[in-house]
């Protein structure tokens, strides 16, 4: 096969060279025996300790899966164990025993009328087809005591080519050795894609059917960025694509062409993620959602459990800063502990700073105990904490207030504390309006572009519908950022961003253009953001930046940052 | 003993949503069965395969029938899980 390209969906802005193992678990079965030679209280023995094993194998699998990637994609297992208990099947494949199969048949037969009724129901039903074949397949391998593909230890330099990849396929995967995965179905959001990103995997789903035409043992070039995939590609083609997979992960901070710093670090939301951030070299932490250390149990962390968690954050990093956001609960995130209120628009109800500074009083006060300890106690990265969803100055004053009050506490009490550097998020249309006046009262602003372009645009993050609009690249959310940055201009204070818009590497000369001087991502384009900032010119960033605010549509914005390139 | 609820999660009963769902129901005693609030059919909350397949999406009504001692706490602890809207990343 001569050199081609396939196109899917690219899922991580990463490229990896690697050699096709494809990937095909579902096990043939030899034809059954004659019913009469079944010993049906045998097989259903055999299917008990195959339901156990791999139960067994589910929880392992939900383990290691909340540890690398994070417990909401671990909760994926949970549905597959409830499904390989149900009452419907363990009943449909004893009857089907019964009736003279042996059990792994059973199994087969029972599974699939379940993945084809749930297939014809059509939508979303599809998930959960897939959710069957995963567990049909895994009970029939270790019924005919098949050999299981072991993805954990593949050659070093394989792509993974598969119809689909399970949840459990993906987070067998080994970043060290995989060069990345393709997939013919998936889309942006399936779990394989979500795994993808988490594990810095090179990475692309939903090619269709003529990727069964690539065979094993084919070079090819993964562009996780574009959704290419490259068959047999040429030398060219694979040392570009070699030179951006080994992007250089550079531990010490960066500066632009022209000599100004730019701090690039990571976002994080459990202790998982600061191994990633560390080994990506992120300067330190941009954005330590909190909400973490209080979601999924059954009551508050206390002040030296969270003690704990921000010392070991600030620890991670030899220097720079870690950024820990205070508690950002609300409607929109069930705590079992809080009574949240019933809300029409959780997204403009009672939220982040406007719950800590009211019903969650009690909590705040524990969570600023902590934070003031652990800035006095920790080695390493400075600690800087963050207030989210401010909207008027008065929130902002009463919040320093309590800060100052509670250091107060801590010194009659005698406990080792330091008032940490003090900002605020700015997600907020209000708060970009008036930044001039939030300026003087702050160290520094974070710009939350996801939550800034859904106010400013009122348009839901994450619904489909208005994904349009709801995009950082709209020209008002260019300008609301541009506003706030403007306002800090001639104070002390410095402006960073956090959200998917600070992680974009194309838009790394812009928002150096735009004059923020930090920018934290999620860790895996780390070192492409750092590369970026060393390529760029600050003159020409701001020539840039001035003509893209120029632009009248989000249209214009996109041609005049591509015709940049 | 039967409730009417409205379900919240924007996945409806998919997913996480549904697997919690069925977790509660089988840490009780009581017997538990629910279908649309509009309709007769009921299936066992106790079975992931029946709570799926139903396809209820958010915004939908269910009805949820509850048999045994502890039949109102079964009721309580599920319609806490049908009313609270999914964490966001």
């Amino acid at each position: 096969m001569a050199e081609r390209t396939l196109s899917g969906i690219g899922v991580t802005p990463l490229s990896g060279v690697g050699t096709v193992i494809w990937y095909r678990p579902d096990a043939d079965l030899p034809e059954p025996p004659e019913p009469e030679d079944i010993d049906a209280e045998a097989e259903l023995a055999r299917f008990e300790d195959a339901r156990e094993a791999a139960e067994d194998e589910l929880e392992t699998e939900r383990a290691r899966t909340a540890d690398r990637v994070g417990k909401e994609e671990a909760a994926v297992f949970d549905a597959h164990i409830q499904f390989l208990n149900d009452p419907q099947i363990t009943d449909g494949v004893a009857d089907a025993i019964e009736g003279g199969l042996p059990a792994e048949h059973a199994v087969q037969e029972t599974f699939s009328s379940f993945v084809e009724q749930f297939e014809n129901m059509g939508g979303r039903m599809g998930e959960r087809a897939d959710d069957l074949r995963d567990i049909r397949d895994r009970l029939v391998r270790v019924l005919s005591d098949a050999e299981r593909t072991d993805l954990s230890s593949l050659p070093t330099g394989s792509v993974v080519v598969a119809e689909r990849l399970t949840p459990s396929d993906t987070a067998q995967l080994d970043p060290e050795r995989v060069a990345g995965f393709v997939t013919v179905t998936g889309g942006r959001t399936s779990h394989a894609a979500i795994f993808a990103r988490s594990l810095a995997l090179p990475a692309i789903v939903g090619v269709g059917e003529e990727l069964n035409a690539v065979e094993d043992d084919t070079e090819v070039v993964v562009d996780g960025e574009t959704g290419d995939l490259v068959v047999q590609p040429d030398d060219e083609q694979k040392e570009a694509a070699a030179a951006d997979t080994d992007v250089e992960i550079r531990h010490d901070p960066v500066e632009t062409a022209d000599g100004v710093d730019i701090e690039v670090a990571a976002n994080i939301g459990t202790r998982a993620d600061l191994g990633p951030a560390v080994d990506r070299g992120a300067d330190g932490v941009g954005l330590f959602r909190t909400e973490f250390l209080f979601l999924d149990r059954e009551s508050p962390p206390d002040e030296d459990e969270q003690f704990d968690a921000y010392v070991e954050a600030a620890e991670s990093f030899d220097a720079g800063r870690v950024v820990v956001r205070t508690l950002d609960i609300g409607g929109d995130k069930p705590v079992p502990y809080l009574d949240l209120p019933d809300e029409e628009n959780p997204f403009l109800g009672e939220r982040g700073i406007r719950r800590s500074l009211g019903p969650d009083a009690d909590l705040f006060e524990t969570q600023i105990r902590a934070l003031l300890r652990a800035a006095g106690s920790a080695d390493g990265a400075r600690l800087s904490v963050m207030l989210p969803l401010v909207s008027t100055v008065e929130e902002l004053r009463r919040a320093r207030e309590q800060f100052e009050s509670v250091a107060d506490d801590l010194t009659e009490e005698g406990i080792v504390h330091e008032m940490p550097e003090f900002g605020i998020m700015v997600e907020t249309p209000a708060t970009a309006f008036m930044a001039d006046q939030f300026a003087p009262h702050v160290d520094f602003f974070s710009i939350g572009t996801n939550d800034l372009a859904q106010y400013v645009m009122a348009a839901e993050r994450g619904n489909e519908r208005v994904s349009d609009l709801g995009d950082y690249r709209q020209p008002a959310v260019l300008r609301a950022i541009d506003a706030t940055v403007s306002a800090a201009d001639d104070t002390d204070c410095w402006v960073g961003m956090c959200g998917e818009m600070a992680g974009d590497p194309d838009l790394t000369e812009l928002l150096v253009g735009l004059g923020l001087d930090e920018l934290s991502m999620s860790a895996v384009t780390v070192p492409q953001v750092k590369a970026a900032v060393t390529e760029t010119d600050t003159e020409d960033a701001e020539a840039l930046a001035a003509r893209v605010l120029r632009a009248e549509t989000k249209a214009e914005v996109i041609e005049t940052l591509t015709e940049n390139q | 003993m039967e409730r009417i609820v409205t379900v919240v999660p924007e996945d409806g009963l998919h997913a996480r949503p549904a697997s919690k769902f069925v977790e509660t129901a089988n840490e009780f005693d009581a017997d538990v069965q629910l279908g649309r609030a509009d309709s007769d059919g009921l299936a066992p909350a106790a079975s992931m395969l029946a709570v799926t397949g139903l396809g209820v999406a958010a915004g939908e009504d269910v009805r949820l029938v509850a048999e045994g001692d502890d039949a109102e706490a079964t009721l309580d602890a599920l319609e806490a899980i049908l009313s609270t809207p999914e964490a966001k990343q």
